[in-house]
């Protein structure tokens, strides 16, 4: 087990590399001055000094690549053109919500999507299985955007249940969980379908049924351990892109997370909040994918034993 | 093809004529201003309604349809002629090449991948180029990965080996050989990806990056719209409905040209 968190944790190396590169020349390639676009214009010359020297934005793309990295170690993103607060700082600040907001939508879409993924798988070809289906299809062809706005005129603006906009307690916090949960029910619903159908036609469940065990017992139990891995994926793929801030969802019910704040980065044209926030939501994306290839090894005794006999 | 499969190619060709056609169904212009019926709601007159500015938005949707739709599908074409050639050529020589590749093409999808179209996007002006560009930019990359994944297998079939001991350049072997044989999974992979191009095309729209006003797009018409969603529920409503029904009707069309195919597609 230490052997492989160690080789996982070294296959990040070349990994992180390769993404601060590609952000690295995303950044050179935006319009104006890269170290005016790091602290802002109305940064102090003493600073803009600093970051030049650092940068060494006279010396060649190497050097300069290197020192990019090393602010990035620093934690240094740059300050925002408006503000000229540190985007760092502000990320920091604005983390809590989005993972507020990303662990509301994954609370509802874990349980309703596997529930309705394991109906659909169970009662195959029935006419619950062919409305599951076609609502998890229609789940994923609405842009969220859209979704949101429907249900805030519904809940908040005619029943008048939540409030329409903002960032609080549990109340503002459901619109916003509904909406961002869609997407990932939907595709939660399908891979739990298609994964359990396929483990439904392996040997080991006609064997298992014969045995004469309950057919509840035989899903929840036999089955279910063994779709785990796809389903397991899913779940960290979407909280890793939740944890991104839902850019979206948080800018349509004024959810203050890192999503809305990348918005008005755009909506400004403050490249420096734009690439800080891309940078970190992309580190914690990859950080999460890592933890779940972790979390595999430990569910799934036949990794484990692949690992081994390579 | 499916019932459904059939139902969503009939209605993406309506929705398509109804925006090439735009001018014959519509008498109103997409972008004039009618200060004497703002924010009608949908009647005989206007069938969707109008805007804050009198806009009709019934032709606005369809000369939206007409960006969204295009820039989608040009998106598509680009993700899937560089996808195609890249995996074609890194599946079939190998090599350093390959390596090189496969190493970009996983750094690309270890990306958020609609971070990753925002952080390409802002590079450039906004418009629909822009979001043409951002949108290939990323989705080549599983074009190219899951092609190369089917070169690999078909690299040392025999049909291979005998147009090749019939002296078959490689590039021949590539291009007249090998990329026939990629039609099918190349098309299902597009039916696959196209509601996602379109989505992420109104996503890019709505964030402001894609075509600017008064130039109409679904998504941009939301993001316009939006702060009259409890006055008037149909600005909103009519665009995101279209975006809806589009990316329904690829989708299914996807899952029913996978079915077809029987493609074996696993990212």
């Amino acid at each position: 087990m230490g052997a492989y968190l160690v080789k996982k944790l070294f296959l990040l190396i070349p990994l992180l590399f390769g993404i601060t590169l590609l952000t690295f020349i995303l950044t050179k390639s935006l319009p104006g001055d890269p170290v005016s676009g790091m602290v802002g214009e109305r940064a102090q010359p003493e600073v803009i000094e600093r970051i030049r020297n650092e940068i060494g934005a006279d010396k060649d793309v190497f050097r300069q690549y290197f020192g990019y990295i090393k602010l990035l170690l620093q934690g240094e993103l740059g300050r925002s053109y408006y503000t000229n607060r540190k985007v760092f700082d502000d990320l920091i600040l604005k983390f809590p919500n989005t993972l507020k907001l990303a662990l509301g939508a994954m609370s509802i879409a874990i349980p309703v999507g596997l529930f309705l993924g394991f109906l659909s798988a169970y009662k195959r070809e029935s006419i619950t299985d062919r409305m599951i289906t076609s609502l998890s299809v229609t789940g994923l062809s609405i842009p969220v955007f859209w979704s949101g706005l429907l249900l805030m005129l519904f809940f908040s603006l005619t029943l008048k249940l939540f409030p329409p906009s903002g960032t609080g307690d549990m109340k503002f916090l459901i619109l916003p969980s509904i909406t961002l949960s869609l997407p990932a029910l939907a595709t939660l619903a399908r891979v739990t379908r298609t994964t359990l159908l396929e483990i439904f036609d392996l040997p080991f469940v006609t064997v298992t049924r014969s045995k004469g065990i309950a057919e509840v017992k035989l899903i929840t139990i036999h089955v279910f351990k063994n779709a785990l891995i796809p389903i397991v994926t899913v779940i960290g793929l979407d909280f890793g892109s939740y944890l991104n801030g839902a850019v979206l969802t948080e800018t349509i019910f004024g959810w203050d997370g890192i999503g809305r704040f990348t918005m008005e980065g755009i909506i400004k044209r403050d490249y420096p909040v734009i690439m800080g926030c891309i940078i970190t939501s992309t580190l914690i994306f990859v950080l999460i994918n890592t933890v779940v290839d972790i979390v595999y090894h430990y569910l799934d005794p036949r990794i484990r034993l692949h690992e081994k006999s390579r | 093809m499916k019932r459904a499969g059939k139902i969503s190619v009939a209605l993406l060709v309506v929705i398509s004529l109804c925006s090439l056609f735009a001018p014959l169904i519509s008498q109103y212009d997409p972008d004039r201003i009618d200060l004497d019926a703002i924010k009608e709601p949908p009647s005989s007159k206007h069938l969707f309604g109008t805007d804050n500015k009198g806009r009709d938005i019934f032709s606005r949707v369809l000369y939206g349809g007409r960006i969204s739709i295009s820039v989608a599908l040009i998106a598509a074409f680009l993700s899937m002629g560089i996808g195609l050639i890249v995996g074609l050529c890194s599946g079939y020589f190998g090599g350093k090449i390959d390596t090189a590749i496969m190493a970009l093409v996983d750094l690309i999808l270890s990306f958020p991948s609609f971070l990753l179209a925002i952080g390409i996007s802002i590079i450039f002006p906004p418009g629909i180029y822009t979001v043409m560009i951002a949108i290939a930019a990323v989705g080549w990359a599983s074009f190219a990965r899951l092609i190369r994944g089917y070169i690999l297998t078909l690299r040392e079939a025999s049909f291979v080996e005998a147009a090749r001991a019939l002296g078959c350049s490689n590039i021949r072997i590539v291009f007249v050989h090998l990329m026939p044989q990629c039609i099918p999974l190349t098309l299902v992979i597009m039916g696959l990806k196209l509601g996602g191009y379109i989505l992420t095309e109104a996503s890019l729209s709505f964030l402001g990056l894609g075509a600017q006003p008064p130039t109409a797009t679904w998504g941009s018409m939301i993001s316009a719209n939006r702060v009259y969603i409890s006055l008037a529920p149909w600005m909103v409503f009519f665009p995101g409905l279209m975006i809806a029904v589009t990316a329904l009707c690829c989708n299914i069309l996807g899952d029913n040209l996978r079915d077809r195919f029987d493609v074996k597609i696993k990212e």
